[in-house]
């Protein structure tokens, strides 16, 4: 298989009002994602960690370094914003669109980039949704779903696209506890079934550990690579991952990294505040 | 003091009758008794009201002495019932209200959308409208009679206006609140700008277009019957003011409550429309 979704950010920098109040957001942030690899982000509040993702989406410009897909040139200071379906992204707080049914927004990227007919949407859109456990929903609008039902419509879309990259930023944040392990797993099944890369952004280690194969620290602004730690854990991953030994001694291990950033995000916004 | 103790009564009886009762039924069961109460209460002060507002005249109360009670309201009412003039009042009206407030339709959405999406034509547009907004509609019935050549046409005119401030400046409003990731993952689904112009920036204004209509049609309504006082020789308006001059002051309350049901049968007929257009709020 070709590879197929690898990114390249090398340097990213990107400052906001760098005439006014200059804030800088990402300062040389370098990473190598390798083709079909879930790499997790994450760091504290404001670290820049979306920043990063909607540079790679095509949502926001970058003022330094680059970022490449497969070789292509995605993003530099500069480069025309160009986002598309090789990168789907699944936001935070959910982008389903109320006015449309649950099966006009999982069919409409195929059949606007015309990948697929109606039949062959339909159809694969009900295979997919019947994988994560969600048949007969199609006709209903997003409003009418769960939480939890909603982030695995989103995903669902997402996928529909084929991307060569799937960018999640904090998709399960505003999920209870149970909720959020019932669609991590979905999100693993989905992904050991057709891997593919993805950058995951979050604020919750456990879930970075659960999902990751790496997981990277950003450090408080400027946000910037603070370590990065592969996750050595088998996969098919469930539940019972979450209490083995290897878990916990990772969990360790990043815990410091995390809480020492955390302090630093918090004495800066009591500094900011003051 | 009766209907405390009956509803005492009724509680107590739907407590007490079957314990075994599911909580959900027993929930509907209260809601019922408490709408029978409201229903009570309701007719009970309109009754009351009915009642002193009856008897009040020959007391010689002052304001009340001079208007007619409702026995003779009831009396007008059957005498303008069957007179032509009164339902050609209604047609009339009402042809006023359709023609004015869809041209504000027709003119106010589009405009706001395009005033929404393109700087320019906002910044072009906006302080005109800033200019001409706060001035009060009816206070354009003089120049609209100059203006216009026929009374229709400026009664008409004056109906637009009431609804057109409200439903432009809903328009912009609601398409230019719409949430940004909407369009940023259009924009990755492979929408063109035309796609997001139609399946995003349209829909997602619906809402509000449909708030504007439901208060500018109040305001449409206010508008006619002032317009057709001052301006007018027909309408539901006019006969108000034709009834007032020759001292048939029953007659004026019966075309006030019958502007009222008017508006009512609008507004309902707004909301209607309303819910069809936007199915994926019927869920609240």
């Amino acid at each position: 298989m070709a590879e197929i979704g690898k990114l390249s950010i090398r340097h990213a920098g990107k400052i906001y009002d760098p005439e006014g109040i200059h804030v800088v957001a990402l300062e040389d942030v370098s990473l190598e994602i390798k083709a079909n690899e879930f790499c997790v982000v994450v760091g504290p509040s404001g670290c820049g960690k979306t920043t990063l993702l909607n540079t790679i989406a095509g949502f926001d410009q970058l003022t330094g370094g680059d970022i490449s897909m497969d070789g292509n040139l995605l993003a530099s200071p500069g480069k025309k914003l160009l986002p598309g379906p090789d990168r789907m992204v699944v936001f935070q707080h959910g982008a389903l669109f109320p006015w449309k049914t649950v099966m006009w927004n999982i069919t409409c990227g195929p059949l606007k980039q015309g990948h697929m007919n109606l039949a062959e949407a339909t159809e694969k859109a009900r295979e997919l949704l019947a994988q994560v456990g969600l048949q007969g929903i199609e006709g209903q609008f997003p409003e009418a779903l769960s939480g939890g039902q909603k982030r695995r419509v989103e995903i669902i879309r997402a996928l529909m696209n084929d991307p060569k990259v799937l960018l999640l930023d904090e998709p399960f944040r505003a999920l209870d506890a149970l909720t959020k392990s019932v669609v991590q797993e979905h999100l693993l099944e989905l992904f050991d079934f057709s891997p593919k890369t993805i950058f995951f952004i979050t604020h919750d280690l456990e879930e970075a550990i659960f999902l990751a194969d790496r997981v990277a620290v950003m450090t408080t602004r400027p946000g910037t690579i603070k370590k990065i730690v592969a996750v050595d854990i088998p996969r098919p991953r469930d539940y019972r991952v979450l209490t083995s030994d290897r878990f916990l001694e990772l969990k360790a291990e990043l815990g410091d990294a995390i809480y020492e950033e955390a302090q630093k995000a918090f004495e800066a916004g009591e500094r900011e505040l003051a | 003091m009766t209907l405390q103790t009956q509803t005492g009564k009724n509680s107590g009886k739907s407590v007490g009758a079957d314990s075994k009762e599911s909580p959900s039924n027993r929930f509907v069961r209260w809601l019922k008794s408490l709408r029978s109460l409201n229903l009570l209460l309701g007719v009970t002060s309109l009754g009351t009201i009915l009642f002193v507002w009856e008897f009040a005249s020959p007391l010689g109360i002052p304001g009340v002495k001079d208007v007619p009670p409702p026995s003779s309201v009831i009396v007008a009412a059957m005498d303008l019932l069957v007179s032509k003039q009164y339902w050609a009042g209604w047609g009339l009206s009402f042809q006023r209200i359709g023609i004015g407030f869809l041209i504000a339709q027709l003119i106010g959405i589009p405009l706001g959308l395009i005033m929404a999406i393109n700087r320019f034509s906002f910044g072009t547009v906006f302080p005109i409208i800033e200019l001409l907004r706060p001035i009060p509609p009816v206070a354009w019935i003089p120049i609209s009679i100059v203006f216009w050549p026929t009374r229709e046409q400026s009664v008409v005119f004056i109906v637009f206006l009431g609804a057109f401030w409200i439903v432009l400046l809903n328009t912009i409003g609601g398409a230019s609140q719409i949430d940004r990731k909407f369009k940023l993952s259009a924009l990755s689904l492979g929408s063109t700008p035309k796609d997001l112009f139609w399946k995003i920036i349209f829909p997602a204004t619906i809402p509000s277009i449909v708030t504007g209509m439901a208060v500018g049609m109040g305001i449409s309504w206010e508008m006619v019957v002032a317009s057709e006082m001052i301006a007018g020789d027909t309408g539901l308006g006019y006969l108000l003011w034709q009834s007032f001059q020759i001292g048939a002051i029953s007659h004026v309350i019966v075309c006030m409550f019958s502007i009222g049901m008017a508006g009512y049968f609008s507004s309902a007929l707004i909301r209607a429309l309303g819910g069809l257009a936007t199915p994926w709020r019927r869920l609240h």
